[in-house]
């Protein structure tokens, strides 16, 4: 018997099936809403949006934030519950990806928000972020 | 005897901010002031997507900005391509082969179609229509599979219209392959032309632009042919080979958001038949001028300067190139129809809306925030 | 071909002391001195020329003035006319054109007043539109290099992964 701590017991119970707060930036509205459309149907694994940010578990930041729009993530981010989960996608999160010398974009999301997963691509597949989602699932399992 | 609501009384205003982490909107945000439940007036609020795009292209070279060019607006890559394409080309003095032509037309079209399905998805969401949203994403991923096997992505075509023609030759059997989806495409034209009671309660008669206004605020596109200008750069001033191609304009007068979403569904239609035209004259040939085919990091483009103009789906779009004679251009000017349907446009539609009214509004001007920030 | 667009060129010539000429079918370019702008763009009005569609700003750093561009088309004629004029770059000041085509110039003289510093006078609303917080020269000009500055901001030469950034 493995002894598990408090906030790993939560965990375990409450991240069975995700809902993701509707943050679709640039590049994330043409890869990550045709998610919820007939084709990837992602409401067959249990993943629904959600209109505030008090509902959700998990905040996709889908491709490049400037200035203006990282702060207001970072607001978005301090009213989400625990437990909670930041998945970056793209390769604009990772670098800077292909805007590393333009002077309005932020180059490393990691000194801004506490990133748990990145999903690399310019921008991801759909099989891509499934992946990604299967893998939140098993390291939860195993968390202590 | 139900009594008649009084107004709000005044000096009871309040602000709101219709923002970009609401679910009803975009990147992009509104501040509204209200009055009980009527707009009194509007503000925009641009700038979460700037990136200084104009001047990111004085730093690469042409074929370098041709990847870069595709990111302009991610709802219609191929569009933005083309256009870029067609400015390096003028300064440089090529002309470029038929089959060239050809295939440009068929991708940009194709591109077009996608963009109004995008249009019609998100409208319907914004109106209430939920199925419209989940069908027409599904439906446009056919067009996306095509794209992946014509030009390697599904969303960014990595610079497949670039100066000179097009990067490669369509593979085996893309003809049938091409006449398949458009047959599809039918299907969701029909759906899209039902009476649905959503759509006529919520869309008619609201947002309700005139023609005189349409032309001093700068509006062009499908936005000035549902107020009744008859106008399509592609009529105007033909390029490529539009002017070998059969096709007609749709156009409305009344000018609400019911007669832009219906402009949209002609669109298609139209689109799906230049496309016919174009695969059945396709030439044989080569693809790209040989100058151009196998690119330097070192070839220079001559001095000058140029104005292009094209149709995208969302209206006149602009590139102003100026050249000095090094291997990058000196200054590119990029103008986005968007810039002028979002700031002038919507500030002066949404005063005296009710603010149930707001999202029909505005997902009719079929706006793409990135093509206004750049 | 070019007829048409050849007579409107002797029109505008015979009228206004000008240089023009025509580049291809449907495009003109005729340059002007600052000062006779706003006569020539009320003329440029009333003679068809009712869609502005776009204004741009180019920075010619060895001849030190700014090169301001006005793009008119025409609906009727179906012909666009580009309106060039200098203006000096350190202290760049020109009368708006806001009186003869109003919300449509109005934004994009707002967006050049942010980007390159250009102060047009008589628009009234000339605040930040895209930057927040903007403390740095105007970010267009041609001696503001965005490599220097995001080598110093963003990147850092002792880590190892991004020595890249610094070839």
């Amino acid at each position: 018997m493995v002894k598990r701590s408090e906030k790993a017991k939560t965990m375990r119970k409450i991240i069975k099936a995700i809902w993701i707060f509707n943050w679709f930036n640039s590049c994330g509205f043409a890869e990550l809403v045709p998610l919820v459309g007939s084709r990837w149907d992602m409401e067959r694994f249990g993943m629904i949006i959600v209109g505030t940010p008090r509902h959700a578990d998990v905040l996709f930041i889908a491709g490049y934030q400037t200035h203006k729009s990282i702060e207001r993530a970072k607001r978005v981010y301090e009213q989400m519950a625990e437990p909670r989960v930041v998945i970056a996608l793209g390769s604009c999160t990772m670098t800077g990806g292909m805007y590393w010398d333009s002077y309005n974009t932020i180059k490393k999301l990691d000194d801004y928000l506490p990133v748990t997963m990145y999903i690399p691509g310019c921008p991801p597949r759909p099989e891509a972020v499934f992946e990604a989602c299967e893998k939140i699932f098993e390291h939860v399992k195993e968390l202590e | 005897m139900i009594k008649e609501m009084e107004p709000a009384p005044k000096g009871s205003e309040y602000d709101f901010y219709f923002g970009p982490a609401h679910p009803g909107s975009g990147n992009f945000g509104v501040k509204l002031k209200l009055e009980g439940e009527v707009v009194v007036s509007a503000r925009a609020d641009p700038g979460y997507l700037h990136r200084g795009f104009e001047k990111l292209m004085e730093y690469r070279t042409p074929l370098q900005n041709a990847v870069l060019s595709d990111r302009l607006c991610i709802l219609e890559p191929l569009n933005w391509n083309l256009i870029h394409a067609e400015a390096v080309d003028e300064l440089m003095g090529i002309d470029i082969p038929e089959r060239a032509k050809y295939i440009r037309v068929i991708m940009a079209e194709l591109s077009r179609i996608q963009s109004h399905i995008i249009w019609y998805g998100v409208f319907s969401k914004g109106v209430g229509f939920d199925t419209g949203f989940k069908l027409a994403f599904g439906y446009r991923d056919y067009i996306m599979d095509l794209f992946e096997l014509i030009t390697g992505g599904r969303v960014y075509p990595a610079g497949y219209i670039c100066p000179g023609g097009v990067r490669r030759d369509f593979p085996k059997d893309t003809k049938k392959k091409i006449l398949k989806v458009l047959d599809k495409m039918n299907k969701i034209i029909k759906l899209e032309e039902l009476e649905n009671p959503a759509m006529n309660a919520r869309a008619k008669g609201v947002g309700i632009l005139k023609l005189k206004d349409a032309i001093r605020l700068g509006a062009t596109g499908p936005v000035i042919r549902g107020s009744g200008m008859n106008t399509d750069v592609r009529k105007e001033e033909p390029y490529e080979i539009y002017d070998r191609l059969d096709f007609e304009v749709p156009i409305r007068k009344e000018g609400d958001a019911y007669a832009r979403y219906w402009i949209g569904i002609e669109e298609m239609k139209q689109s799906i038949n230049i496309v016919k035209q174009a695969l059945e004259e396709l030439p044989d040939g080569e693809v790209i001028d040989s100058s151009l085919k196998k690119p330097k990091l070192t070839t220079k483009i001559p001095e000058g300067e140029v104005y292009v103009r094209n149709e995208i789906s969302r209206g006149e779009a602009g590139i102003y190139m100026v050249s000095n004679g090094e291997v990058s251009p000196y200054r590119t000017k990029v103008r986005g129809p968007d810039f002028l349907h979002m700031i002038p446009v919507l500030e002066y539609l949404l005063k005296g809306v009710q603010i149930a009214d707001v999202p029909a509004v505005y997902w009719s001007l079929n706006i793409c925030p990135a093509d206004m920030d750049r | 071909m070019d007829k048409k667009e050849s007579e409107f060129l002797k029109k505008i010539k015979t009228k206004f002391k000008i240089d023009g000429k025509v580049q291809r079918d449907r495009r003109i370019w005729i340059s002007i001195t600052d000062d006779k702008l706003i006569e020539i763009c009320k003329w440029m009005k009333e003679n068809g020329f009712v869609h502005l569609s776009a204004i741009s700003v180019t920075d010619w750093l060895k001849d030190g003035n700014y090169e301001l561009t006005y793009h008119l088309w025409s609906y009727d004629d179906k012909i666009l006319v580009t309106i060039k004029t200098r203006i000096n770059r350190n202290k760049p000041n020109i009368e708006s054109v806001t009186p003869i085509w109003e919300k449509n110039a109005q934004i994009h003289e707002r967006e050049l007043h942010e980007l390159f510093g250009v102060n047009f006078n008589g628009n009234e609303d000339l605040v930040p539109l895209f930057l927040e917080n903007w403390k740095g020269p105007a970010p267009f000009r041609k001696d503001f290099d965005w490599r220097d500055f995001v080598r110093d901001e963003f990147y850092d030469k002792k880590n190892e992964r991004e020595q890249v950034y610094y070839d």
